[in-house]
């Protein structure tokens, strides 16, 4: 029984570390969010030299046939500069390929995936703003030797930057998933603000957008089990980069506190300030168990799989949420300004906290599963 | 990262767990020689100061091993050993600080709950402070003399000695003054007084100490040296309890939940309503993540790291989330929540609360709140985390002691 890193899993975090303090800064993070696209290319291509777009993907795709815990470490450590682009989602969608993908369909996109040549993200929500996959509303209505969807997708992470987007719709089989390149015709998209400008989401109309057998991942009627796997690994993957927005904020906060004078002396010697510290570093370290439990849990198979992530998300999103609210409380009102880095992950916190299911929707998801009903 | 046990620890679980239900005993244990008798069957299997040095009677387990017995009683509700003051921390202090004399006169004694223990610390003035303490231990050559009051102290009533902090040089600072004893509980200067606590029974006493006498072959360490003994004691029994208490807290979810099936309102069960859905659900996924937390615990200690001031976050997220879950679950059971006997059949369960004792849901809910004061409160806890974790700057205090 063993929770910590392995030798290799401390190298890669330390590498991560390192690449992302040197190339991922607060001046580039904050000249993305002013760029109308959003993410960097020269970011991306160096992330898939490093070899991190196909970490998790099979090797005889092109990756390195890792798993959650090393995809986690990654994700925490681009929550500590808030990265903005799309490697979450890309990496969401190329599992959900790899793990139910026709053959053509791994061999087309996942080495394009692993050496930078495509991005893509999964379309989760339609209208309703819920993640849950029982909710689609999109029609897949057969048509020819295919079928033509048509619904809303409202908020698509990323889906302006995506060469394929995974839709899940309604076929007559049952809840279908299928693979889209957005060039086709009768798909529109138009991008919307978040307050979290290093994540964007759009919004998709889908208006009879033909797509022949070839686009459906795996079969027909069999998406529900592929979406919420693809579920759970998001909700680790936010649980990680949640975790790793409220430790900066926290190491932040602490660095404040000891330099900051007020009445004479520094505030973190006040036990109003340094009680706060204490009970954001209690939520920290949890959120650090709950995240890495998920993903070993996930990569292991073991028999809480279905459970330790909806735990890692429902616990992670409002432990988070505290933190990097505490983190401005204790800087006062330099954490209120624009210029200072605070908002950065207090805001990537707050659009993850609603990503991939929120707390109330996955303690909901947890007492199915312990109680019933 | 690979939280299975090992072939070997499974091994020993499953003949831990074989081993429980073949001798846990069916009745409730009454009298103290019932519970002697329990006690001395679990030292007989090897399950008692499995962390202590062999040499002294104990059996050098992993911290993996200590936990998986105490996780397995917790499973099947075995009644506790005796003595885990003695052995936790009255054993562990002698093999470090004590005579060879002591050693052989009192460790044997302390793991067979031959002689019972309990610890002398706290007085009424003297609580998060404790080195304030103002109990008195003046020299006579041969034996001290002792006179003051304790107070929260655990098992004073069955105790046959107790380990002592008292004063011995008033005019020294306050944390240099201080001596370590260990005192005969059965003689005419101790007397003890249970303590009714909000529970409505007596887990702790007051202990009156008037002109009770500690033979001079009985000062543990140099006189002055108790501040530091108390604070540089090192445990053996580590991990014992990481996740027997997680256990304990899933039971009583469980049981939680069996009641919300059987509660109805409306003519639906408890269960189907949303508001307690919401609520379970936020207690499960906190008992969780409080599980995964003590794997990661257990883990540091089974590679020999010791926890030191982190062990402060660990003891302020458990006793914190057991208040809040108490507090949640009586709200679910609405009436019948609070009531501390003629429960319903379905609510009947016992519920074994962090003291280790099986009782009511307002028991456990009642009990819940000493565990943020007792062992370090709160406050202190973070005091520690704030100064000793995160290095913040120490408050302005006129007592400390200069480095």
């Amino acid at each position: 029984m063993r929770f910590a890193f392995s030798d290799d899993q401390v190298l890669l975090r330390q590498s991560a570390r390192a690449f992302l303090d040197e190339h991922c800064k607060s001046e580039v993070v904050r000249a993305l969010w002013e760029d109308p696209r959003g993410e960097s290319e020269a970011l991306w291509k160096d992330m898939a030299a490093l070899g991190w777009l196909g970490l998790a993907l099979p090797e005889g795709h092109g990756g390195s046939g890792l798993g959650m815990v090393e995809t986690a470490i990654l994700l925490e450590e681009m929550g500590r500069v808030a990265y903005p682009g799309p490697y979450r989602d890309t990496v969401l969608a190329a599992l959900a390929l790899a793990e139910a993908g026709t053959e053509a369909q791994r061999r087309r996109w996942l080495p394009a995936v692993a050496t930078g040549g495509a991005r893509a993200t999964i379309a989760f929500v339609d209208a309703e703003p819920t993640w849950d996959p029982e909710a689609t509303g999109t029609r897949a209505e057969p048509a020819g030797g295919g079928w033509r969807l048509s619904g809303v997708k409202a908020v698509v992470p990323w889906a302006h930057v995506a060469d394929f987007i995974l839709v899940p719709a309604r076929a007559p089989e049952g809840l279908t998933l299928f693979l889209v390149e957005p060039s086709r015709p009768g798909l529109a998209q138009s991008v919307l603000a978040g307050m979290d400008l290093g994540t964007r989401w759009v919004s998709l109309r889908l208006d009879g957008v033909a797509v022949g057998p070839e686009a459906v991942v795996g079969e027909p009627g069999a998406a529900a089990p592929v979406l919420d796997r693809a579920l759970a690994r998001g909700a680790v993957a936010a649980s990680a980069e949640m975790l790793g927005a409220a430790r900066r904020s926290l190491d932040m906060s602490v660095a404040y506190a000891k330099v900051r004078e007020q009445f004479g002396q520094p505030i973190g010697a006040f036990q109003a300030v340094r009680h706060k510290c204490a009970e954001m570093l209690v939520d920290v370290e949890n959120a650090h168990a709950a995240t890495y439990y998920a993903a070993w849990a996930l990569d292991a198979g073991a028999e809480d799989a279905d459970r330790a992530p909806s735990v890692a998300k429902a616990f992670v999103s409002e432990a988070a949420r505290r933190v990097c609210g505490e983190a401005i409380q204790v800087h006062g009102g330099i954490g209120f300004t624009w210029e200072y880095d605070l908002h950065l992950f207090f805001k990537r916190a707050k659009a993850l906290e609603v990503m991939y299911g929120d707390a109330d929707w996955h303690r909901e998801r947890l007492v199915r599963r312990v109680a019933g009903g | 990262m690979d939280l299975r046990l090992s072939p070997e620890d499974l091994a020993f679980r499953d003949a831990t767990r074989r081993w429980f239900e073949a001798n846990t005993p069916r009745q409730e244990l009454k009298t103290l020689e019932d519970k002697r008798e329990w006690h001395r069957a679990l030292y007989d299997a090897g399950f008692i100061g499995m962390g202590w040095p062999r040499r002294y009677g104990g059996q050098e387990a992993s911290a993996l091993r200590q936990a998986i017995v105490a996780d397995e009683m917790a499973r099947i509700n075995a009644p506790p050993p005796l003595n885990p003051l003695g052995i936790a921390i009255v054993g562990p202090t002698l093999i470090h600080h004590g005579t060879e004399a002591q050693k052989e006169r009192y460790l044997r004694k302390i793991l067979t709950a031959e002689e019972l223990w309990c610890q002398l610390y706290s007085e009424p003035n003297a609580g998060s402070d404790l080195a304030s303490l103002r109990t008195r231990a003046e020299d006579r050559g041969t034996h001290f003399e002792v006179t003051g009051q304790k107070i929260w102290t655990s098992y004073a009533t069955l105790a046959d000695w107790g380990l002592l902090l008292a004063r011995t040089d008033p005019a020294a600072p306050k944390h240099r003054g201080i001596s370590c004893f260990l005192i005969n509980m059965r003689q005419p200067g101790v007397e003890v007084r249970p303590l009714r606590q909000i529970t409505g029974t007596s887990e702790f006493s007051e202990v009156f100490l008037t002109g009770a006498r500690v033979d001079r072959s009985d000062l543990v360490g140099r006189p002055g040296q108790g501040w530091e003994i108390a604070q540089t004691t090192l445990s053996y029994e580590r991990g014992g309890n990481a996740l027997a208490r997680v256990t304990r807290y899933a039971s009583a979810f469980h049981e939680l939940v069996r009641a919300t099936r059987a509660l109805t309102r409306g003519g639906r069960p408890l269960l189907d309503d949303p508001l307690v859905r919401a609520r379970l659900g936020r207690i499960y996924a906190e008992l969780e993540v409080q599980r995964y937390a003590a794997l990661r615990v257990l883990s540091a200690l089974d590679r020999g790291e010791t926890p030191g001031a982190a062990a402060s976050v660990t003891k302020l997220s458990y006793s914190e989330f057991e208040k809040r879950f108490l507090e949640s679950a009586l709200e679910i059971l609405g009436p019948y929540g609070q009531l501390t006997g003629g429960l319903p059949e379905a609510l009947a369960a016992r519920i074994t609360a962090s003291s280790g004792h099986g009782e009511t849901w307002a028991y456990a809910f009642l009990w819940s709140r000493a565990g943020t004061i007792y062992a370090g409160s709160s406050e202190i806890q973070k005091n520690v985390i704030g100064e000793r974790v995160l290095g913040l700057p120490k408050e302005a205090r006129p007592d400390r002691v200069r480095a």
